[in-house]
């Protein structure tokens, strides 16, 4: 698979939208091998300034990697990168929109470096992760 | 993965490696963390790919074994390059070392480098995790 997106400044990156469950919190920790009770266990959290479970801040960090992976296919996997910051803690029942557009464009040889802002926000519209990601895509990518 | 033995993050000094923890990712981890994320994008059903995420999961899982960390620890942000794809029974390493600590006030920032290579000894990923933690 190849850019599924427009290569122009300003393009939308196809968002994705995710409900997080406790449930896929535990999965993640089975598979991450993190099992620090904050995400984990709702007695433990309840009694910390957080209040109760967050999700895991990688969790939420891969549904920006999955966006950029619907968006620019291979490339993604191996000439990504991402900077970001975490702002706020997911929980459970909150759902989460990853977007991102494309920010700035640099013409290399025979590629591409597609600069992009993304943004994790929850429903109340507050910033859970900012940051930005870029990509080396190569010249003769299909785009739509 | 071996059990590591962990560092009190209060004994970290900058520059501080880390010992290389070694592991793989077979279909079965694919599988669970494509569950776990709800990913289900066809670049990863049957072509033997790993989610570069899995694979920083993984490398953090190694550092997140090698430190003990205080309650209360915060993951502020992350870097990220993927330089090439894994692939499942690839045999990774990851490399680990203290890039910074600084104390702001009841907190300490520590930054720690990550390297990940194959069994080729070509680096697949890099990046820096920054947790804040409170001091003691």
């Amino acid at each position: 698979m190849s850019t599924q997106v427009e290569l122009k400044e300003g393009t939308s990156l196809p968002a994705v939208i995710k409900n997080i469950r406790q449930d896929n919190i535990n999965l993640y920790a089975k598979a991450s091998g993190d099992f620090n009770p904050i995400h984990i266990d709702a007695d433990y959290a309840r009694k910390t300034p957080l209040g109760g479970t967050v999700a895991h801040g990688m969790l939420i960090l891969a549904c920006v990697s999955q966006m950029m992976t619907n968006a620019f296919g291979r490339d993604w996997l191996s000439e990504g990168k991402l900077n970001v910051r975490f702002r706020a803690p997911a929980r459970p029942g909150d759902v989460i929109t990853v977007s991102g557009s494309i920010r700035h464009i640099e013409k290399g040889d025979g590629h591409q470096m597609v600069d992009c802002d993304v943004l994790c926000s929850n429903q109340n519209d507050e910033p859970v992760i900012t940051g930005d990601a870029k990509v080396k895509v190569g010249d003769n990518e299909n785009r739509s | 993965m071996p059990e590591q033995s962990k560092t009190e993050y209060q004994d970290l000094k900058a520059g501080q490696k880390f010992p290389p923890a070694a592991f793989q990712i077979d279909a079965t981890t694919v599988s669970d963390y494509l569950k776990a994320v709800e990913e289900d994008n066809a670049i990863y059903q049957n072509t033997g790919l790993v989610p570069p995420m899995a694979v920083a999961a993984l490398a953090l899982k190694s550092l997140i074994g090698a430190i003990s960390m205080p309650p209360g620890t915060i993951h502020v942000s992350q870097e990220f390059e993927f330089i090439d794809t894994v692939n499942t029974q690839d045999t990774l390493t990851s490399h680990a070392s203290v890039n910074r600590i600084q104390e702001r006030g009841k907190l300490h920032l520590i930054s720690v480098d990550i390297n990940v290579s194959n069994q080729e000894q070509k680096p697949v990923l890099s990046g820096k995790t920054s947790f804040i933690l409170p001091v003691p």
